[in-house]
C-alpha cells in the first residue's frame, strides 16, 4: 500500500475575501449564513489571522465554523469562476445560535450553479417551444410574445381568461413586481399561490378566532412548559427551530401526528405524548380535548371571561362572513362539544384510534390539570389544514382560545409555516370577480377548476412545478396536454409566425403556457415560452421567516448565462403591455415602494423611515442588522428601530371588539367528507408530506450528490403487517393506484405513482407515507383535486390520498440506499 | 444482497445519476482508477473523490472480531475516533470473507460530537446526542436521519493475514480543512 498521502481538503477563504450575509433558501425556519468568495489562484491558511473565518483549524466541536465539503462550490462571482464558501453564521443573534444547520441548508453552496456539477442544467436563456422542442430565443421576442399575447387575451377574454400561478414566499421585491402586474394593472382573481388551487387564507379558522397566523417567536418555544405540536415534524422539516429552541427549552411535547415519527419518538421518551391519530380525524381529537378540558374546568376561565367574544360581541360584527356564519361564545362552543358523543373519551377514541387515555392525558398535560397552569403553546401546519382546512383550524384555534395560549411568553398559537414568508401584494385580490362563492358570499376562484373547463387561455407559471404540485395531478396534466395541443404549431422563431400560431391557439379555445423557472420539471413539458430566471442569492431580496425575522439576502453569484432575475421580468413584461410603474433600477427601489403595502405583521414602515431619516438605501440599513434581523412589525422609538417579538402582546386581538372568540369545528362536515375520501377495499390511505434531506420539488436536492445516494426514488413508508400481506420488502419497487381520484371537476378519475418500499413501523396498519413532490413519481397523482369539498375556502385534502399498493419487484436499491430506521432516539 | 466492488465503493459518495431521477438509478458512475486518484486533490468540485491514503496501521485482529462487537481504534490522527464493526452481513467497502468488515469516524459529521452509540440490530452508528444524526455503516455512513452535510468518513480496511491494517479515510473528519493538519499522527503510522 502507498505511504503516499493524498490528503482531502477543502479552500479556506483568505482574510480578504469577499463577505455577505444570506439567509436559507429553504425552511421558514431561515437560518443565517455568511458568504465568503475569492479567487480561485488564492486560498487562506489554518490558522486564524490567516483565514476569513477567524478560526483556528482544526476547529473545536459544535464550533460552527467548520466547512463540510458540501458548503464548497465553484460559481460565477463577478464575471469570473471563483471559490464559495456558504457557511452558518457563527455569530448570528437569532434563529441558528451558535452556528448550527440543517441538511438542507447546510449544503447551500451546492444551489449555486456550476456548469461542471449536476447544476448544470439550469434554463440560461428564454426559450420558445418549435415544432415540439424548446429552442433558444432572445428575451426581446420573449417577453414580446408574453405581453402580445397577453394584451391578446385580456383585450378580447377579459382578465379571468388570464392567469398567473406563482410562488407566495419568494422575496418581497418578486412578488410584489408579481402582483403588481397581475392584481394591480391585469387585476384579474385568476391568481393562485403555489400550494392551492385558489388565493386566500391558509388557516381561516384561526383566523376567525381573531388570531394571527404568525403570532410567536422562537423564544417562545424555549420558554413554553408544553408545546402541543400537530401536523408538522419540527425535526424533520423545521430542524433547527427543533435543535435551538424546543429541545434546549426541554418542553414537555404533545405531539399530534398518524406517523411514529423521531419528533414522537422523542416526545415519548421525554415524558411527552404522541397522539397517533387515523388520518382525517384532527377536527375529533381536539374537540374531545377540549371538552374533557372544560368538564375537569381546567379551561383558562380568566382569559376566556376577559378576551373571549360573548354572543353580543359576536352580533357586532361588522365585517367577515365566516365569523358571522361560524363565530361561537364560549357557551355556544361548549354546548356544541357537548352535543356530539364523539367527542366524549371513548367516542373521540373509537373516532381517532387514540387511547381515551391520552386524550384525557392530553388535556391535562396542555393546561395543568387543575395545578399551576403551565406555559402552552400550540404549533401546527399542513398535516393539519391539509388534510381538513377549515374545521381542523377552527378546532385547533378554539383550543388555543380555550387555553389561553396566545400573546404570552411561551403562550402562543401559531404556524410553523411552510416556506418562508415573502408574499407582498401590490393590490388586494379581487374576489367581487371571482365565480366562485358559498351561500352567497364570494370566496377565492379555484383556479384549477376554471383552468381545466378551458376558461384560462394564457397561464403564466412562476417559480412552481405546478402539475406536480396540485391535487389529482394527473387528471392536470391530462387536461393540460389537451389544451395546449389545440391549433396550430408554432413554425419557426420568426416572431410574426410564432405570435399568430399561439394566437391561434388562444383564439380556437386552447392555452398557452408561460413557464418562468429556473431548472426543469414536471410542468416543463407542456410550457410553450421559457422564461430563465435567477434565483436565491443571483440578486440581492429580503423576507421575512416564521418568527417574523426580516431579513437581507445579498447577491453572491451572477444569474447563469442569460437568466434575469424575476422582477425584471416582470417589469418588462408590464412596461410592454403598456403599464405604467414598473421602471425600478434595483431591488432596492421596489423594496421602498413596497413598505406601504407591507401592513399588519409584515409592517417595516419603520425601516424605510428611518433610512430616509439616516440618508441611505433600506437593503444598506437592514444590512447593518446581519443574518439576526429584527422581527416585524417594526416601529420607530427615539430614532432606533424596534421590532416585535410577538403579536397579540396586548391581548387585543383581529375584531372589532377586540376580542377573540370560538369557531364552531363542525366534525360532522369532515365525517362526510372521510366516509368520501377514506380508503375502501384493499386500498391504504397514501398520506404525504417531506424528508428533511429534500426540500419541495428537489428543484436542488435532485442535483445534489448526497441526496440523490440518500432519496434516488420516492419512496413508500409501509407498516411490517401491511407489507408482509402484499409480500412487500424494503426495496421493493411498488406501483400504488387510485380509481377513486376526485380530479378538478369532482369525476372521478384514476392516479398512480411508484415507489420504493420503505418497511417501518414508522406509520401504522393501514397507513402508508411517500415523498409529496417527486420529480416524476407525484404522490398527488392519488390526492383529491376537487376543492368543492371544502366549499368554504377552496382547498385541497392533499393529505388524505389513498391507493392499491402492490409489488412491481425488486429492486438493486438494498445496496445502496439505507432502509434503516427514520425514528430512534437515544 | 450483492455487495459493490471495492471500485465501485471508492466512487461511491462521489457519483450521481440523472440530474432528475425517474425510476430505479443507482447512483454510481464508472470513472477508473486514474480518474479518481487524478481528481483526488482537487480543490473544486466535480467528479473528484475524496479518498486519503495515510500510512498502514494496525487496528485489529481478524479472529478477533465477531458480529456486532464495536473495536475502537484512532486513526490517522491521535484523538480521531473510529469505530471497527464486523456487520454480520454485506456492507459497501466491507472487507473479509463476508465482505461484511467495515470502520468510521466517531465524529458526527454534522457539529463534531462525538456518537457514543452503535445499534446492530440497524446497523447504524447513532442517533448523535447532540442533534440526532444517525448513520448507516451498511451504507457507505450514509445519512439515514439527520443534519449531518457530509456520510460519516469511512476508514480504508485492508486484511493481511489475521490482521487488519487501516490505510486512508474517505471525507473529512469534523472541525479539519485538511485531513492532516493539526495533530500528530497515530502511533506506528
Amino acid at each position: 500500500m502507498s505511504n503516499t498521502a493524498v490528503p482531502s481538503s477543502v479552500p479556506l477563504p483568505p482574510p480578504d475575501a469577499k463577505e455577505s450575509i444570506i439567509c436559507c433558501e429553504y425552511c421558514p425556519v431561515a437560518c443565517g449564513y455568511k458568504v465568503y468568495s475569492w479567487p480561485l489562484s488564492t486560498a487562506g491558511g489554518p490558522a486564524a489571522a490567516d483565514n476569513a473565518l477567524g478560526v483556528d483549524f482544526p476547529t473545536a466541536l459544535l464550533s460552527g465554523k467548520w466547512p463540510s465539503e458540501n458548503m464548497h462550490t465553484v460559481s460565477l462571482v463577478d464575471g469570473e469562476m471563483q471559490n464559495v464558501l456558504v457557511v452558518p453564521d457563527g455569530d448570528t443573534g437569532a434563529v441558528n445560535i451558535g452556528g448550527t444547520h440543517s441538511v438542507r441548508g447546510g449544503a447551500l453552496a451546492k444551489k449555486l450553479y456550476d456548469p461542471g456539477s449536476l447544476t448544470g442544467d439550469r434554463f440560461l436563456r428564454p426559450m420558445l417551444r418549435v415544432r415540439g422542442d424548446l429552442v433558444p430565443i432572445s428575451w426581446e421576442l420573449a417577453t414580446d410574445l408574453v405581453a402580445d399575447l397577453s394584451r391578446h387575451v385580456v383585450d378580447e377574454y377579459g382578465e379571468l381568461a388570464w392567469g398567473m400561478k406563482i410562488y407566495s414566499y419568494q422575496y418581497f421585491e418578486n412578488t410584489y413586481a408579481a402582483s403588481k402586474l397581475a392584481l394591480l394593472n391585469i387585476a384579474t382573481p385568476n391568481f393562485s399561490p403555489h400550494h392551492a388551487p385558489a388565493e386566500g387564507d391558509d388557516v381561516p379558522g384561526l383566523s376567525d378566532c381573531g388570531i394571527d397566523a404568525f403570532g410567536s417567536s422562537f423564544e417562545d418555544d424555549k420558554a413554553a412548559d408544553v408545546l402541543f405540536i400537530a401536523g408538522s415534524d419540527p425535526y424533520e422539516t423545521k430542524t433547527v427551530r427543533f435543535t435551538t429552541w424546543q429541545q434546549p427549552g426541554g418542553a414537555t411535547i404533545v405531539y399530534v401526528d398518524p406517523r411514529r415519527t423521531f419528533t414522537a419518538a422523542y416526545a415519548e421518551s421525554k415524558g411527552g405524548l404522541h397522539l397517533q391519530l387515523t388520518p382525517g380525524t384532527d377536527t375529533c381529537l381536539y374537540n374531545a380535548i377540549a371538552r374533557e378540558i372544560i368538564t375537569r374546568g381546567w379551561e383558562d376561565a380568566e382569559f376566556v371571561a376577559q378576551h373571549a367574544a360573548t354572543r353580543a360581541d359576536l352580533d357586532a360584527e361588522e365585517g367577515g362572513w365566516r365569523r358571522k356564519l361560524f363565530g361561537l361564545s364560549f357557551d355556544e362552543y361548549r354546548e356544541y362539544l357537548f352535543s356530539h358523543d364523539d367527542f366524549t373519551l371513548d367516542g373521540a377514541a373509537r373516532e381517532t384510534g387514540v387511547p381515551a387515555d391520552d386524550i384525557r392525558r392530553a388535556a391535562e398535560l396542555i393546561t395543568g390539570g387543575g395545578g399551576e397552569r403551565p406555559k402552552t403553546t400550540i404549533l401546527f401546519e399542513k398535516g393539519l389544514y391539509w388534510s381538513h382546512n377549515y374545521e381542523n383550524t377552527a378546532a385547533i384555534g378554539s383550543l388555543g382560545v380555550l387555553t389561553g395560549s396566545t400573546g404570552r411568553e411561551g403562550r402562543a398559537i401559531s404556524r410553523m409555516g411552510g416556506h418562508q414568508r415573502g408574499g407582498m401584494k401590490a393590490a388586494g385580490y379581487p374576489k367581487d370577480k371571482s365565480p366562485d362563492e358559498y351561500q352567497g358570499n364570494k370566496v377565492e376562484m379555484d383556479t384549477e377548476r376554471w383552468f381545466v373547463q378551458g376558461n384560462t387561455r394564457l397561464r403564466y407559471i412562476v417559480g412552481t412545478n405546478w402539475l406536480g404540485a396540485m391535487g389529482a395531478t394527473q387528471a392536470l396534466v391530462d387536461a393540460t396536454r389537451r389544451l395546449t395541443s389545440i391549433g396550430p404549431v408554432v413554425p419557426s422563431t420568426d416572431p410574426d409566425q410564432a405570435l399568430a400560431a399561439l394566437k391561434a391557439r388562444i383564439d380556437e379555445g386552447g392555452t398557452v403556457i408561460v413557464h418562468q423557472e429556473i431548472y426543469p420539471n414536471d410542468s416543463t413539458p407542456y410550457a410553450d415560452i421559457v422564461l430563465a430566471a435567477a434565483g436565491w442569492g443571483e440578486d440581492t431580496y429580503t423576507r421575512n421567516n416564521a418568527e417574523r425575522r426580516l431579513r437581507l439576502y445579498e447577491k453572491i453569484a451572477d444569474p447563469p448565462g442569460e437568466a434575469r432575475p424575476d422582477w425584471e421580468i416582470f417589469a418588462e413584461v408590464g412596461r410592454k403591455m403598456g403599464y405604467d410603474g414598473f421602471d425600478w433600477a434595483d431591488t432596492n427601489e421596489i423594496f421602498e415602494e413596497t413598505a406601504p403595502f407591507a401592513s399588519g405583521r409584515k409592517d417595516y414602515t419603520a425601516l424605510i423611515e428611518k433610512a430616509q431619516a439616516d440618508g441611505v438605501r433600506a437593503h444598506d440599513l437592514l444590512k447593518t442588522y446581519g443574518t439576526t434581523g429584527i422581527q416585524t412589525p417594526l416601529s420607530l422609538v427615539d430614532g432606533e428601530l424596534v421590532g416585535t417579538p410577538r403579536l397579540h402582546a396586548d391581548l387585543q386581538f383581529k375584531s372589532d371588539s377586540g376580542k377573540a372568540n370560538f369557531v364552531l369545528p363542525d366534525w360532522d362536515e369532515v365525517k362526510a367528507r372521510n366516509e368520501i375520501l377514506g380508503p375502501k377495499g384493499d386500498e391504504l390511505w397514501v398520506t404525504n408530506g417531506r424528508v428533511n434531506a429534500l426540500w419541495n420539488n428537489l428543484f436542488d436536492h435532485a442535483r445534489r450528490e448526497i441526496s440523490n445516494e440518500r432519496w434516488p426514488v420516492n419512496f413508500l413508508e409501509i407498516s411490517p403487517a401491511d407489507a408482509e400481506a402484499r409480500g412487500v420488502v424494503s426495496g421493493d419497487m411498488l406501483s400504488i393506484v387510485s380509481d377513486d381520484v376526485l380530479d378538478q371537476l369532482g369525476n372521478a378519475t384514476t392516479g398512480s405513482f411508484n415507489a420504493v418500499a420503505y418497511v417501518s413501523d414508522i406509520v401504522p396498519d393501514g397507513v402508508t407515507f411517500a415523498y409529496f413532490l417527486y420529480p416524476g413519481q407525484p404522490a398527488n397523482s392519488v390526492t383529491p383535486g376537487d376543492s368543492s369539498l371544502q366549499p368554504i375556502n377552496l382547498r385541497y385534502n392533499f393529505k388524505l390520498g389513498k391507493g392499491r399498493v402492490t409489488r412491481i419487484g425488486a429492486t438493486e436499491l438494498t445496496r445502496t440506499m439505507s432502509f434503516a430506521p427514520r425514528n430512534l432516539v437515544p | 444482497m450483492a455487495p459493490l466492488t471495492r471500485r465501485e465503493f471508492l466512487l461511491l459518495g462521489v457519483a450521481s445519476g440523472a440530474a432528475v431521477a425517474v425510476g430505479v438509478v443507482v447512483p454510481i458512475s464508472i470513472a477508473s482508477r486514474d480518474e479518481v486518484d487524478g481528481g483526488a486533490g482537487s480543490t473544486t468540485t466535480g467528479p473528484a473523490a475524496v479518498v486519503a491514503l495515510f500510512p498502514r496501521t494496525r487496528v485489529a485482529g481478524l479472529s478477533q472480531l465477531t458480529d456486532g462487537a464495536p473495536v475502537m481504534f484512532d486513526y490517522p490522527l491521535e484523538g480521531q475516533g473510529n469505530v471497527l464493526v464486523k456487520m454480520g452481513e454485506p456492507a459497501i467497502g466491507g472487507i473479509g470473507e463476508g465482505e461484511d468488515i467495515v470502520a468510521f469516524s466517531r465524529i458526527c459529521t454534522h457539529m463534531g460530537c462525538e456518537l457514543t452509540e452503535y445499534r446492530h440490530e440497524h446497523g447504524v452508528l447513532g442517533p448523535c446526542p447532540c442533534h440526532f444524526s444517525t448513520f448507516d455503516l451498511i451504507h457507505n455512513g450514509q445519512v439515514t436521519l439527520g443534519q449531518a452535510t457530509q456520510n460519516l468518513p469511512q476508514v480504508l480496511l485492508e486484511i493481511d493475514g489475521d490482521d487488519v491494517y487501516a490505510t486512508g479515510l474517505v471525507r473529512l473528519v469534523y472541525g479539519y480543512a485538511n485531513a492532516l493538519e493539526g495533530a500528530e499522527m497515530v502511533a506506528g503510522a
